[in-house]
């Protein structure tokens, strides 16, 4: 009996060297891979994070087409959708950064800025379009992904946006629509398609958005106490009243009520056109149309997601990674991806917008005619929209008797804890 | 001789174990501690500032953290006797000796192989669509409505989750322990006449006290500690009424990038995990009999 034990205790400890020295050596294997230069012209691997699952996977075929181009090797690391910055976070703190990240406009890029590899003087940040670049103390950091927009997403056959111009004309075409037994109007649950977006147009109809969001910070004004904000109230009171509890609409069921013609007009942004993509032909038109708070006849347009470098990054990855954005944004294949494959609106001048989708027209068409809000909501404090506001929404769409009066209330607690 | 020979053996397998203990629990625990004092936001390169005790001051003011304790608390409570009545049945019912029993057994342990938030996305469309669905059809509408949108109700659902993780495991660790009982006790006790109920409680739950330390161990601490579930299921939501410690401990972190709070509130998570779990072993350890 003693024998068997020690036998068996002699087996279970080579095992567990086994294993232990099997580990060391492929991680031995790993390093001398990437650090021995094979070619004469190869540079160093990187590694892109990036926030946008729409884009992953043309992102992989495309890495793998300046694999074949230029014999560079790009690792992409999936993405990580609502619990990017988490992620991105993480990975920065533990020293194993991606060498290119993206970023959002704003508070986002705010928090991250230690981090960035100053692009002034790299040549494709040129093609940017005025005024779209991510710039950080005046040094240009990030290339934008490209713009986006977002407004009330309609079925043609069903609204007409000369019925939707203000509160009154909003509220009667619920009304009609709900009594023909359609949804008029669908939020979804999510913090920034129940609440973000939308609370967008209020602070953006400010005569200096950013100026008074730094008030609000500092409890100088209340929402409560703004007209636009009063009637920002009174819109979400009728859309409480005449459509279907967002609380019990997911992103997914939100576009699929809306392809199949259950729901009337969504707000959303040019984005979900890929949700409505998977519909084939809808047997309708869509466009999207402003929100017409305050009489705002304007789409919410802007950038949400930057490239950016890390300049943590050692010296030889740096290089690899501007010539890797270099090629995406000044090769045939890279710009061609950018506009076909991931199907963003550029923000390059020199990258022209072909084929767009009705919903990336309509934004576009806004862009170039300067019919534009922006997007305040991008100088929100960090992480607001999801921890704070978005309880306070859910607190107003699920119980009945709560007034727009109070939701504002609310909202303006949630801000003044979340802003200290 | 020998016990030098013991000694080499008491290294090679204990040493591996404490090595990686030390350097992925203790040391970054106490790094930890160190963090606890600071106020930081979590980059690297901003700086860090010593602030003393405030932070443990600051977190009993903080009403939100407060809140999510006594979810906390209410879930633990809920979920530890559901978990352990359920388990407890059912190895009751699985060693009664039915023809199933080994079928059962595997069925009952099968959904603590899934993962947490495999477990906690499935139960929310069970919630939110087919529980609508069986309310729409049937008109029983104020029991099958979408559970995860009522704050009470939310909190039911996770222990429910939990439960249906929990109770196959537990169940499997009642089972050794009733299988450890002999049987010719059990048998002497009918001859003498006792009925099952007398023989459960004279007999069998005594006996099972063992089981009972660490049954209610794993589910104390488990329900304490719960995450996985929290996150897939109800997010916190809604309106924060199910935002458990572990959750509202991520989210100080992570949401608000309060690193230096954050880390106080979790040496505090972590005093109470250790309390409670301490008390509790050591008075269920106090009860078990020896034969």
């Amino acid at each position: 009996m003693k024998k068997v034990k020690s036998a068996f205790g002699l087996l279970t400890a080579t095992a567990l060297l086994a294993t232990m020295v099997g580990c060391g050596g492929s991680a031995g294997d790993d390093s001398s891979a990437t650090s021995s230069p094979a070619g004469t012209e190869k540079l160093k691997k990187i590694s892109i994070f990036q926030s946008k699952v729409e884009i992953a996977e043309p992102l992989e075929a495309l890495v793998k087409k300046y694999k074949e181009e230029t014999g560079n090797e790009v690792e992409v690391w999936g993405a990580a959708g609502d619990a990017y910055s988490t992620q991105l976070q993480a990975k920065l703190t533990a020293n194993e950064g991606p060498t290119i990240f993206s970023v959002g406009t704003g508070a986002e890029a705010e928090k991250f800025k230690s981090y960035y590899y100053d692009l002034s003087n790299e040549p494709y940040v040129k093609n940017i379009a005025p005024n779209m670049a991510l710039k950080i103390d005046g040094k240009v950091v990030g290339v934008p992904y490209g713009v986006e927009g977002f407004g009330l997403v309609y079925n043609k056959s069903l609204v007409d946006p000369k019925d939707v111009t203000n509160l009154e004309s909003f509220t009667k075409t619920l009304e009609k629509l709900k009594a023909e037994g359609k949804n008029g109007l669908s939020l979804s649950q999510e913090a920034y398609f129940l609440i973000g977006h939308i609370i967008n147009t209020p602070f953006a109809l400010q005569p200096d958005p950013q100026a008074f969001i730094e008030k609000l910070n500092k409890g100088e004004v209340k929402m409560a106490d703004t007209k636009e904000f009063q009637e920002f109230a009174k819109f979400m009171e009728a859309i409480k009243a005449n459509t279907k509890n967002p609380m019990e609409v997911k992103y997914d069921t939100q576009m699929g009520d809306f392809a199949t013609g259950k729901t009337a007009m969504v707000h959303q942004g040019n984005w979900s056109y890929s949700m409505l993509k998977d519909y084939g032909d809808l047997g309708f038109e869509i466009g999207m149309m402003p929100l017409p708070l305050a009489g705002n006849n304007k789409l919410a347009v802007g950038v949400a997601s930057n490239w950016v470098i890390n300049g943590k990054a050692s010296a030889d990855e740096i290089k690899a990674a501007s010539a890797f954005l270099n090629w995406l944004f000044t090769s045939e294949t890279g710009k061609n991806a950018i506009v076909k494959e991931f199907k963003f609106i550029p923000a390059m001048v020199n990258i022209e917008a072909a084929d767009l989708d009705p919903l990336s027209k309509a934004v576009h068409e806004a862009t170039k005619s300067g019919q534009t809000i922006p997007w305040a909501n991008n100088y929100f404090p960090q992480g607001i929209i999801v921890n704070d506001l978005a309880p306070a929404a859910q607190e107003f769409f699920l119980k009945k008797d709560m007034t727009g009066e109070q939701f504002l209330q609310k909202l303006d607690a949630a801000w003044a804890k979340a802003a200290k | 001789m020998n016990s030098r020979k013991d000694i080499g053996w008491y290294l090679l397998f204990t040493m591996p174990l404490l090595f990686i203990f030390t350097t992925v629990v203790l040391i970054p625990f106490i790094i930890g501690i160190g963090y606890s004092f600071v106020s930081w936001d979590g980059i690297p390169a901003n700086p860090k500032t010593f602030v003393g005790f405030d932070n443990y001051v600051e977190l009993f003011k903080d009403k939100r953290f407060l809140q999510s304790a006594w979810h906390t608390v209410q879930f633990t409570l809920l979920a530890l006797i559901i978990v352990n009545v359920s388990g407890l049945l059912l190895a009751l019912l699985v060693t009664a000796g039915l023809r199933v029993s080994n079928a059962a057994r595997t069925m009952f342990f099968l959904p603590n192989l899934i993962g947490g938030l495999i477990l906690g996305y499935i139960w929310q469309f069970i919630f939110t669509d087919i529980f609508k669905f069986i309310g729409e059809k049937t008109g029983l509408e104020h029991i099958f409505f979408n559970w995860l949108l009522d704050p009470k109700f939310a909190l039911y659902a996770m222990v429910i989750v939990f439960t249906w993780q929990m109770a196959g495991y537990t169940m499997i660790i009642y089972i050794a322990g009733i299988q450890g009982i002999p049987d010719d006790l059990i048998e002497a006790a009918k001859v003498d006449g006792a009925n099952l109920r007398q023989r459960l409680t004279k007999i069998v739950f005594p006996l099972l006290m063992p089981s009972f330390t660490v049954c209610l161990f794993l589910t104390l601490s488990g329900a304490f500690k719960i995450f996985d579930v929290n996150l897939s299921l109800t997010k916190g939501g809604p309106n924060n009424a199910t935002e458990m410690f572990a959750m509202n401990i991520y989210n100080e972190i992570f949401a608000y990038s309060h690193y230096g709070l954050g880390q106080a509130k979790a040496i505090i998570f972590f005093l109470i995990v250790a309390i409670l779990t301490l008390t509790q072993v050591a008075i269920t350890k106090k009860r078990e009999v020896q034969m």
